[in-house]
């Protein structure tokens, strides 16, 4: 077991940056300058060890590992501490920020600042952190590390001498970073005397051991076997073992203040061990006061998931209880479509997130599902009452409420001057309020908008990549409730309001949505045997209407002796295909069609 | 009980293009043995078929008449006498037009053959072309008229419509040159794109447009009307006919009377059992002539089945089905009428026939 180590001797950090400027590759140097990984083991991206992030290139779980490097004749305990990397997860970045004393902030040297960067850098900055300003990827033909550097160094008002110059791919001058780490990042300084506090700043669920929460210890210390306390939501475990991740799980004897592991806390439910929790001791000796910082999750945007076979209702709701174990942010409640039948209203954290437990509950449970088109929540305010609707089904109608009011984001968006226009054209249409600008360089602006949240959920992200050729790029935080016209669409089928296909819009982008709609649905909907009407509305008002004419023919020309079996197993064959349809009033709609009707362009948010 | 007989000749002068029935064409140096073979195999079958009446023979291919007369009259005169064949039986022989001439046609008259089917297509050129059809339309009136000459008084011609450039007028044309002739029987069939045939391989590559099905319910309404007119009874989907000259075999198909198959890939059925011979006439051959039946598969029809195939094959027909649930929607949508305690398909619903047949089965 290894032995508490002396708070001067120790440095928790993280590496923040930009998608593709090279963290995780940085994190894989680290892992081998310090030998913390036998060379046999190691592979690239070590630490995005979770089979869904991998093959998206992203980090969801924040992890931390535990890495010795001797400097100047001290040998120190380094602790890299892995931020998720997406603004679903703002708030999992914060709390890892806040088990960190330091940041490396990395730049790739061909890119430069991007809007992550500054993103990250203000968070970083909020959470108190010493910035460790670093240039990556020098050796790359197209890199221009003077300009990185100098960028760098003018956003966290430092000289362009302190930024360090590495390529994480070749580990020329990571051996430089460790150790510009331990100079400048401080060490940690908790009283270890004090009643025990450890933060929670990311848990996972095994199946096996239950939730393991990762903890940074702020003050008192954590036995490996202790009956400790989760504070925000009272209960007391017994836990089953503390320990540091080396990187693989290796027990300690205890975890004092400052130093930075796991617990096995034996509980089943992620949600009783939350990310920004506190643990103390259960009994006489516990903490009465928790770390500052804690919130619930929240979720930003909603669905609903049903099962495409109606059927798979129970398995789905099974799916969603195991998969709510290991997923603290997951919201559901059971809903009931007319057009779809049962299924679950979901909450997610923002569109990434869903698409996670949506790939998850395809994959893990072999499920196959309808999610409707998500939305935001809002609120609706008829006297001095609030009322929260995250199912555009539920919006009352107008007249019959004060005013709707919808989420708003502050959006960052870095862009070459040259695409400034198209991109501000792209704000102003999606209902984007100008906040400011700046030029980060004479080539590169930087601009704020305050944007409504359903604006950028769907295909905002690539229209921005799209306008800008792939060289804008965003980052948005949360701002809050503004009031806003909207309206309630509704698509008729045959005079049939589908619930699933309502949405709620902006009112001078009604009638836009509506066209599409029941022009994508005409496209969709077979033929049947009488005119189909496919109308949108607005309370009772028609906006848009196409019709599927009615099907004339469909007959079989020939039957004779030898053509009886196989004609009979074709139209065995359509029975079956007319099964696997929904009905809907007296119009029979593929599944197909709902998957096609609502698809979301999947890189509408992308990873960052 | 009575019973059909279908006789299969897989031999063609050449493929069009949208066939994908059992036919070849060069295959015809095998004439002499698969006639033999045939009457081989109606040897085989005969001591199983005992106490079944034959009220009909149809002989069809293929082209039947790319044989000779002697060989079709001996191949008839063979299955009277192992089989209780009905004096005033149907026998009916498809032929193609650029196959015949007067003499055949007494020839086949003279071997007891009632009734001739010919496969005339279309009078529009153009059409023919594009149905890779390579008789004239002046063909199809010389065969015709030779076969009047010759004597036959019940003789069906066989219609395509909706291939590729045919326009709505063209098979206006079509129609009133049919009715002009003044057949006993004409079948109109959609043009129906096979996936195994050429045609179907060249629509699924992109490389021919599918039949547009709103033109092909025009021109269905057209015939209806047309032919309506000239007094031919709509009696199946694809077949019209003047009063008595229903094709009894045909209808045998439809109200599931047992029908026994000879020839490659034939398909005969018998109670809840249909079975079929193998396909390729080589094999056909060498099974047959080993002195074995030469079937290639069976199914035994489930009882669900048998229901099902009872309402699709029976509804093709103006006879329709026994009214044995609430169809009143339909009866509404004007594509079902009530008759004699049946559901029988409208016009309109014969175009749908397939919506109707899986609404009355769900």
């Amino acid at each position: 077991m290894a032995h508490v180590t002396d708070q001067g001797r120790i440095r928790n950090f993280c590496i923040v940056a930009h998608i593709d400027h090279g963290k995780s590759t940085l994190a894989d140097r680290m892992l081998e300058l310090t030998h913390a990984v036998p060379d046999r083991e190691m592979r690239d991206q070590y630490l995005d060890s979770m089979d869904l992030e991998r093959e998206r290139g992203i980090t969801i779980k924040a992890q931390a590992v535990r890495l010795a490097h001797e400097s100047h004749g001290t040998r120190y305990v380094l602790n890299l501490i892995d931020t998720p990397g997406h603004v679903d997860f703002t708030y999992e970045v914060s709390r890892s920020l806040a088990a960190c004393e330091g940041a490396i902030l990395l730049v790739d040297a061909a890119q430069g600042i991007e809007a992550q960067t500054l993103a990250n850098f203000h968070l970083a900055r909020d959470a108190g952190l010493v910035i460790v300003p670093t240039v990556n990827k020098i050796d790359l033909p197209q890199a221009d590390p003077d300009e990185a550097a100098r960028e760098l160094a003018e956003l966290i008002g430092s000289d362009v001498d302190n930024v360090l110059r590495v390529s994480a791919k070749s580990g020329e001058g990571v051996p430089g970073l460790l150790d510009a780490v331990i100079a400048r990042v401080p060490p940690p300084d908790g009283s270890r005397d004090m009643p025990l506090r450890a933060l929670i700043f990311d848990s996972m669920f095994d199946p096996y051991r239950g939730v393991v929460a990762y903890v940074r210890v702020e003050e008192g210390s954590l036995p490996s076997r202790a009956k400790v306390r989760l504070m925000a939501v009272g209960l007391d475990v017994e836990a089953e073992e503390a320990g540091v991740l080396a990187p693989h799980p290796t027990p300690v004897a205890e975890l004092a203040a400052g130093e930075v592991g796991y617990l096995m806390t034996g509980v089943k439910d992620v949600r009783q061990a939350q990310v920004g929790d506190t643990i103390t001791l259960a009994g006489k000796k516990r903490a009465h006061e928790p770390l500052p910082g804690y919130r619930e999750p929240k979720p930003m945007v909603w669905s609903g998931m049903f099962p495409a076979e109606g059927g798979d209702y129970g398995d789905l709701r099974d799916a969603l209880d195991k998969l709510k174990l290991s997923d603290a942010a997951l919201h559901y409640e059971p809903e009931t479509s007319r057009a779809l039948g049962f299924g679950f209203r979901c909450g997610f954290l923002g569109l990434l997130h869903m698409d996670i437990v949506k790939e998850r509950l395809e994959r893990e449970f072999d499920l196959e599902l309808i999610a409707t088109a998500p939305n935001v929540e809002f609120h609706v305010i008829r006297g001095g009452a609030v009322t929260v609707v995250h199912n555009p089904s539920e919006m009352p109608v107008p007249g019959t409420y004060d005013r709707i009011e919808e989420p708003v984001v502050l959006a960052t968006i870095i862009t070459p001057k040259e695409y400034l226009g198209p991109v501000m054209d792209l704000c102003q249409s999606r209902r984007g309020e100008l906040v400011d600008m700046r030029y980060l360089s004479p080539e590169r602006a930087e601009i704020h908008y305050l944007l409504p949240l359903a604006e950028i959920i769907f295909d905002y992200f690539d229209q921005l990549k799209s306008r800008s050729r792939g060289y804008a790029s965003l980052d948005y935080e949360h701002w809050g409730y503004v009031e806003a016209a909207l309206v309630r669409v509704d698509v008729l089928l045959h005079g049939e309001p589908v619930d699933a296909f309502s949405s709620v819009v902006h009112r001078e982008k009604a009638y836009q949505y509506g066209r599409q709609m029941v022009e994508r649905l005409r496209e969709l909907i077979p033929r049947q045997l009488f005119d189909v009407a496919i109308q949108a509305a607005i309370g009772s008002r028609i906006v848009a209407r196409e019709t599927v004419k009615a099907k004339r023919k469909d007959v079989l020309a020939k039957c004779y002796g030898g053509d009886v079996t196989r004609k009979r197993k074709l139209l065995e064959q359509q029975r079956k295909g007319k099964a696997r349809m929904r009905r809907v009033g007296k119009v029979d709609v593929p599944q197909e069609a709902f998957i096609q009707a609502l698809r979301v362009d999947r890189r509408a948010e992308s990873k960052r | 009980m009575t019973a059909g007989m279908y006789v299969h000749v897989p031999f063609c002068l050449t493929r069009c293009g949208y066939c994908d029935f059992n036919a070849y064409a060069g295959l015809g140096h095998l004439a002499g043995r698969y006639v033999d073979a045939l009457r081989h195999e109606a040897e085989l079958w005969a001591p199983s078929w005992t106490g079944e009446r034959f009220v009909s023979i149809f002989v069809g291919g293929g082209t039947p008449t790319t044989l000779d007369a002697s060989a079709l009259s001996g191949l008839l005169d063979a299955i009277r006498s192992r089989f209780e064949v009905a004096p005033d039986a149907e026998v009916t022989v498809e032929a193609n037009p650029d196959t015949v001439d007067e003499a055949k046609h007494t020839a086949l008259l003279a071997s007891g053959v009632t009734r001739l089917s010919m496969g005339a297509q279309s009078f529009d050129p153009t059409v023919l072309v594009s149905l890779e059809r390579v008789h004239s339309p002046e063909s199809v009136r010389r065969a015709y008229s030779a076969a009047r000459a010759a004597g036959f008084s019940n003789v069906n011609l066989d219609l395509i419509y909706g291939a590729n450039g045919e326009t709505l007028e063209s098979w206006r044309r079509t129609l009133e040159e049919t009715i002009s002739l003044g057949p006993e029987h004409i079948s109109a069939y959609a043009l129906t794109i096979e996936p195994t045939a050429p045609l179907g391989r060249k629509v699924a590559a992109g490389l021919a447009p599918p039949p547009d099905p709103d033109l092909q319910a025009d021109m269905f309404e057209l015939a209806c009307e047309l032919l309506g007119a000239a007094g031919y009874a709509h009696y199946e989907v694809s077949n019209w006919a003047r009063a008595g000259f229903e094709c009894l075999h045909n209808l045998g198909y439809w109200q599931r009377r047992p029908y026994l198959g000879l020839g490659a890939g034939a398909h005969s059925f018998r109670g809840e059992r249909r079975w079929w011979n193998v396909r390729p006439p080589d094999r056909y051959l060498a099974e047959v002539e080993a002195g074995r039946l030469p079937v290639g598969g069976e199914e035994r029809l489930t009882p669900d089945q048998e229901r099902f195939e009872q309402v699709f094959l029976r509804l093709r027909t103006f006879r329709g089905v026994p009214t044995t649930r609430d169809a009143a929607e339909l009866v509404e949508a004007g594509l079902l009428v009530r008759s004699n305690g049946h559901l029988v398909p409208t016009e309109r619903g014969m175009l749908v026939l397939n919506e109707l047949v899986l609404a009355l089965t769900a």
